[in-house]
């Protein structure tokens, strides 16, 4: 969903930005193009690593399964269980922050996209308190945020700038991106034992192979330990990346409620411009291998 | 370049955090209730899984690459299971605090971490590798007991660690040289 808005926006995007290099400061049914904020907000928007992320957690038993004994197997059942329960809602809440800054990005340009259908996305909303997996501000941050959402999506824009957007949306924008850098902790943390589960078997079993008949058999453990060393070394690169991206993201957003009315001056353009090159930056690492 | 803080766990303090605590919630005070406790305990599990494995490797070492007795290495398996379990333990916490499942433990909570950080010095210095295991047992119970979220389990479970981190105080001075910690 993310990837096709953004293919479609990428483009379009490129050709506003040339434009107003070229040196008019656009306007548009009265208002100013913002573009850094839209920079901003757009590549807010982009970030990515989040819901690979939250993926990777929910898969963790697949991935772990072949190395348990059957105690242990026993354990990572239920953890897996308990992991699935609430995937949906951890994906929901970034899909929520998304079309956000989806919107913002349309607010601060001077061109019009139609997001209605996107609102459909909202309607479920999370599961009840119980099981839902988030504590109760983060609930009533997502139901703040998407009755925003809808209210300024359905009413095409019509009286809304970015400012009482940012203004609006800051307090339930933080409390998500709150939710998302504490989510992405715990997923860090689990991969951690994951790791050391799986490493740590092959730490103890491939020094007491030393029978001549184990040689094969050694090879091959060495092999694959080098593997799975590597394929967790890069993985944790982006779990470093996704939780500096949601630290900018947060950053930048909260400098722009602090910088209300003041958005067009150089000085936070300047800062906004930076963050926006920081989240580039941050989602080309999370892109490239 | 993503230059200024950038820090791991730099987390920008919400505007509207502070006005609803987690706490605040109907878990009870000093309790093991809220996230940040439970991951608490969680990282403490997982640290004691870490000392527990690194007990082991130092034993596999002190041979220098020449084989490890047949009894040496099913303890060092033993072990090596105990540690999965409890990294299991310590994933299964780490799965009820993003579920955020509110348990009022009457314990309060910072005895528990202080007594699984001592578990895991005691088995970072324990000097004979067979005296692990009791401890590692009682830790194992504890983080099941922690995990039911229930309040008496986990008192007796803690009595037990308590008992056994105080019985290796008497037993064991002075770390063996033979570990290299």
């Amino acid at each position: 969903m993310l990837r096709h808005f953004a293919t479609r926006l990428f483009p379009r995007l490129m050709l506003t930005g040339a434009l107003l290099l070229s040196g008019c400061a656009t306007t548009n049914t009265g208002q100013v193009s913002l573009q850094e904020v839209r920079e901003f907000a757009d590549a807010s928007a982009r970030l990515g690593g989040y819901a690979e992320l939250a993926r990777r957690y929910r898969d963790t038993y697949e991935r772990e399964q072949p190395y348990l004994s059957p105690a242990a197997d026993k354990l990572a059942k239920e953890n897996d269980a308990k992991r699935r329960a609430v995937f949906e809602d951890f994906v929901a809440i970034q899909k929520t922050l998304v079309l956000y800054m989806q919107t913002l990005s349309l607010l601060a340009g001077d061109t019009r996209y139609d997001l209605s259908s996107r609102i459909d996305d909202l309607g479920n909303g999370l599961k009840a308190n119980t099981e839902s997996g988030l504590q109760q501000r983060h609930i009533t941050a997502y139901t703040g945020m998407t009755r925003l959402l809808t209210r300024v999506i359905a009413s095409g824009y019509q009286n809304r700038s970015v400012e009482t957007m940012v203004r609006d949306g800051d307090a339930d924008v933080q409390v998500l991106l709150d939710a998302m850098i504490q989510l992405t902790r715990l997923y860090y943390k689990t991969n951690e034992n994951e790791k050391k589960t799986i490493l740590g078997i092959f730490d103890v079993e491939i020094p007491f192979s030393t029978r001549n008949s184990d040689r094969m058999l050694v090879t091959l453990a060495k092999v694959h330990y080098m593997n799975k060393a590597t394929e967790y070394k890069l993985i944790d690169r982006r779990y470093e990346l996704a939780l500096q991206g949601l630290t900018k993201v947060a950053l930048g957003h909260q400098k722009m409620r602090e910088n209300l009315g003041k958005l067009s001056s150089d000085e936070v353009r300047r800062l906004l411009t930076n963050y926006g090159r920081d989240l580039r930056t941050i989602r080309d690492g999370l892109s490239g291998e | 370049m993503a230059s200024t803080s950038t820090r791991k766990g730099a987390v920008p303090a919400p505007a509207s955090a502070a006005k609803e605590t987690p706490a605040a919630e109907g878990a009870v005070p000093g309790g093991l209730s809220t996230t940040d406790q439970i991951v608490e305990l969680a990282d403490q599990l997982s640290a004691c899984a870490d000392q527990i494995h690194e007990r082991v490797m130092s034993e596999i070492r002190s041979y220098g690459g020449k084989p490890v007795p047949d009894k040496v290495q099913a303890t060092a398996r033993a072990l090596l299971e105990d540690e999965v379990l409890l990294r299991q333990r310590a994933n299964g916490l780490y799965a009820d605090a993003a579920t955020f499942i509110v348990k009022a433990l009457g314990k309060p909570q910072a005895h528990l971490v202080k007594l699984t950080a001592d578990a895991a010095e005691k088995i970072r210095r324990i000097g004979v590798i067979g005296e692990v295991t009791g401890l590692v047992a009682g830790l194992i119970g504890l983080a099941g007991a922690a995990a039911t979220g229930q309040a008496v389990p986990v008192l007796m479970a803690l009595e037990k660690v308590h008992k056994q981190v105080k019985a290796i105080e008497a037993l064991a001075p002075k770390p063996s040289a033979a570990a290299k910690t």
